[in-house]
């Protein structure tokens, strides 16, 4: 399978567009009233203006192609890390540099790795667990069901789809899998699904992991070993077990999926008959065909969290790539209608008794829960430390919930709660769509 | 670029000092940290700092001060790098000050009109804190990003020009820390500890820090007149074929002084974005648009300056001028009208097509010479193949005004960048000799400025950076002097 990864000196032409306007910084909304807010997570806490925003990263960029930046600087190659990929700059900026800032940094980043230095030490571990276990939690295969014990415990065992035929793959990630504090959200997809009758099957041990944290942390080789292979897997489920949709619960298996996997030459054909969507969509299909009974009453007080990974990270880039409208690599337009904005927070609201309530900063300028682009294993501590500032914002809301639909955001905002000692508590939006429903 | 110092005992003492000032995170030699602050927008040759550091408060800022100068060390005072005349690229290496965590707005006063403000305070942050008071400052076609404070003690230009003046006539009172390290303050603030509101009738000694570009001391709080938002937008646009008739048009309604912003664009600049390299203007297309941004407090007096726009409208076209009323192009509108602006902030459309390079001839310059100025411009700028984007702004009356060409420039070609950079300088000559100015020059700017100069001025100007800065550590080497 060939994959088609662009190298940094592929993407020379877009970092050379940026003009360091540092329009990138902040969320500005003209409105009116207008509104400036704060966007960068690296820029917030380390404040350099290399460490901020697709301005930043462009001045890195240029080091490196013109020899001036090594990674045998150590700090260097650190400041390379110390980046959520959250893509909130990429939202501001307006011009031709916009479609490419998330894969400029993944490509230096790639650079890093290809050179032997990158990535960092404690993400090194990540990787060579992908090699040695499949995930880069360090779990061994067998623990990877370790989150469906209540079902068979309750004697509703999930069905292998390894054996047994079924429509839908519940494709669990490995977050939800193997970190017990997120393990809430595949036992939460799977309690609805049981609920509503869904014909639905997982991988169990067999699954592998989607490969976005290697391809966030620029390992493109062990990202394209397990995707290939995932690739492969979903076509011979399609073929043998008649699988026609695969469902997600977790935000970065649905972006490496639906964005990642796109770069294999193969992908068309793989994946022909077979749709790729995130539960909350799945979910808000039955809802809309009225196949989602919401009748219990849930009193929470709710605010919602837009992870990245959901949200910016999908948008779609209207590019003049020849040149034939405006000029070559020119961009043209956005469009967010792959974007899980509305989703969730129509379901949030359908749901009795839930009281709601925006942040400040939210959809396409969402604020970056500081968990993504392998910042929570690399930097925990400033991962976390950011998530405490998403946390407080949540908290000026008077909401006492944080709904998100992204294993990840779940874990390292749980910990930032923790951390600025709130009361705030984090819940999938499974979980809530569950406490809704009867049975 | 110029080459990596050597991490040398000398520089290492430095950092400490520096780290033992602002804390070991926010001070730093790393070539990764200097390299991103090298290189501006502008056509100006990039170069390192040797050191970074950021400071949060005004004693550091003064310890800072204190050390650079018994070291004799120079210091860069930077905010968000934005301004496009390499203002922040160090000449000479030294100490760059990067003043964005000094981001507090001091204060709000509703009743009198003025806010305080810290140098890192942007105008997309201002903006968003004066509306919560139905309060507006003139924001510039700069990125919300951009700082406040810095534009206007470098003359910056902003959307209440026509009625106000520039931004540096809106300050009213100053904090500053000298290059040895002394905090002054200028205005009422130096008379009374909160007391903001006026340089006047003081000596007006904040000239000693406006103008400067950073060589005479850091701000470090900036009083500023604020103003209501009057609520009913009427923004007149009109067209003409030609410059001579569009002078004639600006200079008429300005003499009633009902606009806010009272501004004509060239075809070039009136697209989104501009050019790159030149394009000839369509023959069935005006050359030149104006927009005249006016605000009332009730539609009887936006009617009673629709009668008087309509009055001038009627007798340009009696004079036989070219000049029809009509659409100005839409994004263009909302980029000048829409502000701080994201459209123009971000320089989508100033450099979006060429690629990440920008700088201008940027120039107050007499109203009665703009036709000719602009003519020998276009010339200029079209033997370049650079689009002549020019900008014609009132300020406060009818005797002067900004005239500026934006020119966007492909900064990765170093061909293309100093094609740019002899076409701006070229113009740039035209208008000196015409009697413009610039404004936030570079430094081949500065000498050309110097070589027209009284030498009285000169002189003058040398003693006042001597009184101030002794050792010659602000920001070496920007004025040319």
């Amino acid at each position: 399978m060939e994959w088609n990864i662009p190298s940094l000196k592929d993407l020379e032409h877009y970092f050379w567009r940026c003009t360091a306007c540092g329009t990138c910084r902040s969320a500005y909304e003209f409105g009116p009233p207008p509104t400036a807010r704060p966007i960068c997570p690296a820029g917030t806490e380390f404040g350099f203006e290399g460490f901020y925003s697709s301005k930043g990263k462009a001045a890195f960029a240029r080091g490196i192609t013109d020899g001036t930046l090594t990674f045998d600087d150590p700090e260097f190659l650190e400041a390379i890390y110390k980046c959520t990929v959250c893509a909130g700059c990429q939202n501001q900026c307006q011009i031709d540099f916009k479609p490419h800032i998330p894969e400029v940094i993944e490509a230096m980043r790639r650079e890093a790795v290809a050179s032997g230095k990158g990535p960092m030490p404690l993400q090194q571990n990540l990787v060579q667990s992908m090699k040695n276990y499949n995930n880069p939690y360090q779990g061994p295969r067998r623990l990877r069901t370790d989150w469906t014990r209540p079902f068979k415990k309750a004697k509703t065992p999930i069905k292998d789809i390894n054996t047994q035929p079924a429509e839908v793959l519940f494709y669990v990630g490995c977050t939800g899998a193997f970190n017990k504090a997120a393990m809430s959200v595949p036992q939460a997809t799977a309690r609805i699904f049981q609920k509503l009758g869904i014909d639905f099957g997982i991988l169990g041990e067999n699954e592998v992991c989607c490969g976005s944290t290697a391809m966030r942390v620029g390992d493109a080789n062990e990202f394209k070993r397990v995707a290939t292979s995932n690739l492969e897997t979903f076509q011979k489920l399609h073929k043998e077990k008649g699988v026609k949709t695969i469902v997600t619960s977790c935000a970065g298996c649905y972006r490496a999926i639906k964005k990642d996997y796109i770069l294999s030459s193969e992908y068309d054909e793989t994946m022909d008959g077979i749709q790729v969507v995130h539960t909350a969509q799945f979910l808000h299909q039955l809802y809309k065909e009225g196949k989602l009974p919401l009748t219990k009453e849930v009193p929470w007080k709710v605010t919602y969290h837009d992870p990245c990974h959901t949200g910016r990270h999908l948008n779609k880039f209207v590019v003049d790539h020849d040149g034939s409208t405006l000029w070559e690599g020119a961009y043209v337009d956005v469009d967010e209608s792959d974007c899980l904005y509305d989703i969730p927070r129509e379901l949030i609201q359908a749901v009795p008794g839930v009281q709601f309530q925006e942040m400040e900063r939210i959809r396409g300028n969402s604020f970056c829960c500081g968990g993504g682009g392998g910042v929570m294993t690399g930097f925990s501590d400033w991962s976390s430390k950011n998530a405490g500032l998403r946390i407080m914002e949540g908290l000026e809301t008077g909401m006492e919930k944080m709904v998100s639909i992204c294993p990840f955001c779940y874990f390292n905002l749980t910990e930032g709660s923790r951390r600025v000692g709130s009361n705030m508590t984090l819940h999938d939006l499974t979980e809530l769509i569950d406490a809704a429903l009867e049975g | 670029m110029s080459e990596m110092p050597k991490q040398s005992k000398e520089s290492e003492g430095v950092v400490k000092a520096l780290q033992a000032i602002v804390g070991e995170k926010y001070a730093t030699a790393a070539t990764h940290i200097r390299y991103a602050y090298s290189y501006d927008m502008s056509f100006v040759t990039p170069k390192l700092p040797d050191y970074v550091v950021m400071a949060e408060t005004v004693e550091q800022i003064q310890q800072i001060m204190r050390f650079a100068n018994a070291e004799k060390i120079p210091v860069i005072p930077y905010t968000a790098g934005t301004n496009i005349g390499g203002l922040c690229i160090p000449e000479r290496g030294g100490i760059l000050l990067d003043l964005k965590r000094m981001n507090k707005i001091v204060k709000i006063d509703p009743e009198s009109h003025y806010a305080v403000v810290e140098p890192g305070v942007s105008h997309g942050m201002l903006a968003e804190a004066l509306h919560k008071h139905n309060l507006r400052f003139g924001w510039p076609v700069g990125p919300p990003s951009a700082s406040v404070s810095s534009c206007a003690i470098s003359h910056g230009i902003g959307g209440l020009n026509a009625r106000y003046g520039l931004n540096s006539q809106e300050i009213t009172s100053m904090e500053v820390v000298l290059p040895t390290g002394e905090l002054v303050r200028v205005g009422s603030c130096a008379i009374v500890d909160d007391a903001w509101h006026s340089t006047l009738p003081l000596p007006k000694m904040d000239g000693l820090f406006k103008g400067w570009l950073g060589s005479t001391g850091v701000v470090t709080k900036l009083g500023l007149t604020v103003h209501p938002i009057p609520p009913v937008l009427k923004v007149f646009t009109v067209s003409c074929d030609n410059v001579e008739d569009m002078y004639s048009y600006m200079h008429n309604l300005a003499y009633y002084e009902i606009c806010d912003d009272l501004t004509a664009v060239s075809w070039w600049l009136a697209q989104v974005p501009i050019p790159y390299p030149y394009r000839p203007k369509p023959d069935d297309v005006p050359e030149m648009f104006s927009f005249a941004n006016t605000n009332s407090f009730t539609e009887k007096e936006k009617e009673a300056r629709e009668e008087i726009w309509q009055m001038v409208v009627d007798e340009e076209q009696k004079k036989g001028t070219s000049l029809k009323v009509t659409e100005y192009p839409e994004e263009a509108l909302r980029a000048r009208t829409q502000l701080p602006s994201q459209i123009v902030g971000s320089t989508k459309n100033y450099c979006k097509m060429a690629g990440a390079g920008i700088s201008w001839p940027g120039t107050f310059t007499p109203a009665n010479k703009w036709a000719p100025v602009y003519n020998e411009w276009k010339r200029i700028l079209i033997e370049h193949n650079l689009s002549p984007s020019v900008r014609m702004s009132m300020y406060r009356g009818v005797h002067y005004g900004m005239l500026r060409a934006m020119i966007p420039f492909n900064k990765q070609s170093q061909e293309e960048t100093e094609n740019a950079r002899k076409a701006i300088v070229e113009c740039l000559k035209v208008d000196l000799d015409n009697g413009g100015i610039p404004y936030k020059p570079p430094v081949d700017f500065a000498i050309e400025i110097n070589k027209r100069a009284h030498p009285g001025y000169l002189e003058l100007m040398k003693r006042i950076k001597q009184m101030l800065d002794p050792n010659d550590i602000m920001n070496p080497g920007k004025l040319g002097i």
